[in-house]
């Protein structure tokens, strides 16, 4: 299938497609690659059908076409196989893989259902019994499933979003075999991946996205990976804020060899007194587990948590213990681990440090409201007043909220996970300068972030997650958006070589 | 923009009706038990005198306990099934005490004890075993009730009618000592759900647990605490049950739960947790004890109350979630 886009375009909260223009010829396998928010994923959302665009045209084989719905895109020969794997726990590997089309008319055929799950674990290499359940597989082996899922529809576009991330080097050759096949039949495919050593293995042309935009496109033969990560982070050297290196304190937060069951690799990190300690790294490498493990959210399976207080040393083991001794965590998501919906902006601002506005058990109103008056003017959170209920506001003011939560306690190390995610860009900024001004009071933070442009702009201190691994640390003055990245990626492409 | 607001003249007739309207909203369920009182009234003779009203308080400290229990759980985001079958083991507990030779004060607080434990194994399996608390409390249900059987031999047993003074009415205020000591509980367990930090836990720990774990609060202990305030509350009614019944039946509290259920909702309690008010839960145990002797008053018969009953419930819900989608 022929596929052409041109001037693509699509806003969230911000602008994440602006312009793009792309074309697949039949038969042929190209890359897409980019940073994290580079716009990858949004681009095979919109061809599936499961979000529209704002403007721009798709076209398919010289007709025009726009994806209404994800059934849609389906009748029309595309198949998306996306990060966010979409098995039903509950049903076999086989009834998984069949779902689509499942054989028999009133009673279930499971003899042809089996055998033709087992033809393509086969072909996967994929040592399954087809009828096991997929909620007893690991996460590999779940991937393989809804690879082996996409890959039985007699789609002829694929749209594959990461689909090695989780194998390992035999499985995803396995598969690469297969992809080849399908394209000597005449499938086309699109190939968005973070492990670039495959990239230019497999594909025979490589499309850099940055800022909802290609960049530069080339047949892989004439691109090195070097190349395409210079490519992806941009030429010209960013601007940086002119904001000095900061003179930090004291060790405050020390982590030592911190292991929990959800990380991969121990990891150690001290941060300092009055310093902005970023965590940069690709989607899954790490990043929320370890702020998790240091919040206390998962058991810790080996090392140590330790607050440094003058003198003391403080070891954190839960999070009502952290929280106790002034740890505060902003989540990933708002929305599920975040705000309390349905409740007063008053209830989310002051829930964490109730003491403040009660004397014994007793809560006093008007102490509360003089507390969260204060905290809605000095956060500027645009809101009707206290008792307005939060699910009211923007997704910024929700996230203001939150960090008034832990103003309001007085914490000494804040964890904030994606803090602007979602979040306008005016709210951005004032995060960003609250962030500074309590890291001048003092207050120790960690961040991580998704979006590098915002650690380089916020962070005194930046290290580099990849799959797990504490690959390295970088300081205010030897920021490098090129070395970041290649860091980022490292763990990948060792992996690969390996 | 503040500063712009005295210039401009007040529109008062729409200011009026959206604020009886607010009004109307807050006290929709006070305003719809005096919509029934008000009925009967004029369909029943002698409905309100204040010998009928007071017969059905009465008859209300049982029923008013276990739902302010029930409200607790409910609004933290987990449901109690056992109240009524612990209610029956406790008041088994108090008839087989006082069977024993012990004193009324005594056996009254074996009751209430063994209302605590029920509730203390229902938060401990419920929370720290992260059981399911509808199967746990289910489990309680059939447990309790099967005790209550074991130690009474199946049997009722008498008590006596010293216990009978809980439920004499004070003659000054033709109000028992039972419905005044619910009327306490309804009123210190408002208090804490609406004014005490504890009760901001409970709301936030319905609301979102992993919120709550995320602002330092345990949701584990919260819900325990809970649990056991149910227990403790339920026991408390075995001890008003038997005092109204001046024995011990092992049968007393069949349902009880679902009736309990019924009022915390009629009141506006979201089975999803978080949302609920004590006050109102009360309210709506008056207006199923209202519904249930207005109706026989006017010779209705007990299938077709129960019918309205349960059309009742549902309406309740109805128009809850109609306020919701109104009032933002």
């Amino acid at each position: 299938m022929r596929l052409q886009i041109r001037n693509l375009r699509k806003h969230y909260a911000a602008p994440v497609l602006r312009g793009l223009n792309l074309h697949l010829d039949a038969g042929a396998i190209h890359a897409i690659v980019g940073e994290n928010g580079a716009g990858k994923t949004t681009l095979l959302k919109i061809l599936s059908g499961l979000t529209p665009a704002d403007s721009g045209t798709v076209v398919l084989d010289g007709a025009p076409w726009a994806a209404k719905n994800p059934k849609a895109a389906q009748r029309a020969g595309l198949s998306l196989c996306s990060q966010e794997l979409s098995l039903i726990d509950n049903l076999s590997v086989a009834e998984n893989i069949g779902l689509r089309a499942l054989p028999g008319r009133l009673r279930l055929d499971r003899a042809t259902l089996h055998r033709r799950c087992r033809e393509l674990l086969d072909r996967f290499q994929l040592d399954l019994a087809p009828d096991q359940l997929v909620g007893t597989l690991n996460l590999a082996e779940r991937q393989m499933v809804e690879l082996a899922k996409t890959l039985n529809s007699e789609a002829r576009l694929l749209l594959l979003d990461e689909p090695t991330s989780a194998l390992n080097d035999q499985q995803a050759r396995a598969l690469h075999a297969m992809l080849q096949k399908r394209a000597n039949n005449g499938v086309s495919i699109l190939y968005v991946s973070h492990r670039l050593n495959d990239v230019l293995q497999l594909c025979d042309h490589v499309w850099v996205l940055r800022d909802g935009k290609v960049v530069h496109n080339a047949p892989s033969e004439q691109l090195t990976v070097a190349e395409v990560i210079r490519h992806m982070s941009g030429k010209e050297k960013l601007a940086q804020p002119a904001i000095a290196a900061q003179r930090h304190g004291s060790v405050h937060l020390s982590v030592r060899n911190l292991l929990t069951r959800n990380m991969r690799q121990p990891v150690s990190l001290d941060c300092h007194r009055g310093e902005i300690f970023g965590l940069a790294g690709l989607m899954g490498a790490g990043r929320t587990e370890l702020l998790e493990a240091i919040y206390g959210l998962v058991a810790h399976t080996s090392g140590r948590v330790e607050l440094l207080h003058a003198d003391k040393r403080i070891g954190l083991t839960g999070v009502n213990d952290a929280v106790k001794h002034g740890v505060g965590m902003v989540p990933e998501s708002r929305a599920s681990q975040g705000i309390f919906r349905g409740l007063s902006v008053a209830f989310n601002a002051t829930i964490a440090q109730l003491g403040r506005v009660a004397s014994r058990h007793l809560l006093s109103r008007r102490r509360e409201a003089t507390a969260v008056d204060a905290l809605i003017r000095r956060l500027n959170v645009k809101c009707e007043g206290g008792d307005q209920s939060i699910e009211a506001l923007s997704g910024g003011n929700q996230q203001k909220v939150i960090l008034a939560r832990w103003l309001h306690r007085e914490c000494s190390l804040l964890l904030l996970d994606e803090p602007t995610r979602g979040v306008d860009v005016g709210a951005k900024f004032a995060i960003h300068d609250l962030l500074r001004a309590l890291r001048d009071q003092g207050v120790c933070i960690v961040v991580a972030s998704s979006e590098l442009q915002e650690l380089l702009a916020l962070c005194d201190r930046i290290a580099v997650m990849s799959a797990g691994r504490m690959i390295s640390t970088f300081e205010r003055d030897s920021f490098d958006q090129e070395k970041i990245l290649e860091a980022a990626f490292s763990a990948h492409n060792t992996t690969q070589m390996a | 923009m503040k500063l712009h607001s005295p210039l401009i003249t007040p529109r008062r007739w729409p200011d009026m009706s959206r604020r009886l309207l607010r009004w109307l909203d807050q006290y929709l369920v006070m305003v719809s038990l005096l919509v029934i009182i008000l009925t009967f009234t004029l369909a029943a003779e002698n409905f309100l005198s204040y010998g009928t009203l007071s017969a059905i308080l009465n008859q209300l400290p049982a029923l008013t306990l276990v739902t302010v229990g029930m409200t607790f759980v409910l609004i933290c985001g987990g449901i109690d099934l056992s109240v009524g079958s612990v209610l029956a083991l406790s008041a088994a507990v108090i008839g087989v005490t006082v069977a024993a030779g012990f004193s009324i004060p005594v056996a009254a607080l074996a009751g209430v004890a063994t209302g605590a434990v029920a509730g203390l194994v229902n938060g401990l399996l419920g929370s720290y075993l992260r059981l399911p608390v509808f199967i746990v409390t289910l489990g309680m249900l059939e447990a309790a009730r099967g005790f209550a059987y074991l130690i009474t031999d199946s049997q009722t047993v008498y008590i006596g009618s010293a216990i009978q003074g809980l439920v004499q009415p004070i003659p000054w205020l033709a109000l028992t000592p039972a419905f005044l000591c619910a009327l306490v509980v309804v009123a210190v367990a408002h208090f804490v759900l609406t004014a005490t930090v504890f009760g901001r836990h409970i709301i936030a720990v319905g609301t979102n647990p992993e919120a709550a774990r995320m602002s330092g609060i345990d949701p584990k202990l919260t819900l325990l605490i809970v649990l056991c305030i149910s227990g403790v509350l339920a026991g408390l009614a075995g001890l008003m049950n038997s005092a109204y019944l001046g024995s011990t039946d092992p049968n007393a509290g069949l349902g009880l739960e679902l009736a309990a259920i019924a009022a915390a909702v009629i009141g506006g309690t979201s089975l999803m947790g978080g949302r609920g008010s004590i006050f109102s839960a009360f309210i709506g145990v008056l207006i199923i004890a209202v519904l249930q002797n207005g109706l026989a008053q006017i010779g209705v018969s007990e299938p077709f109350k129960r019918v309205v009953t349960g059309v009742v419930i549902v309406l309740a819900v109805v128009l809850d979630r109609w306020r919701a989608d109104r009032v933002p």
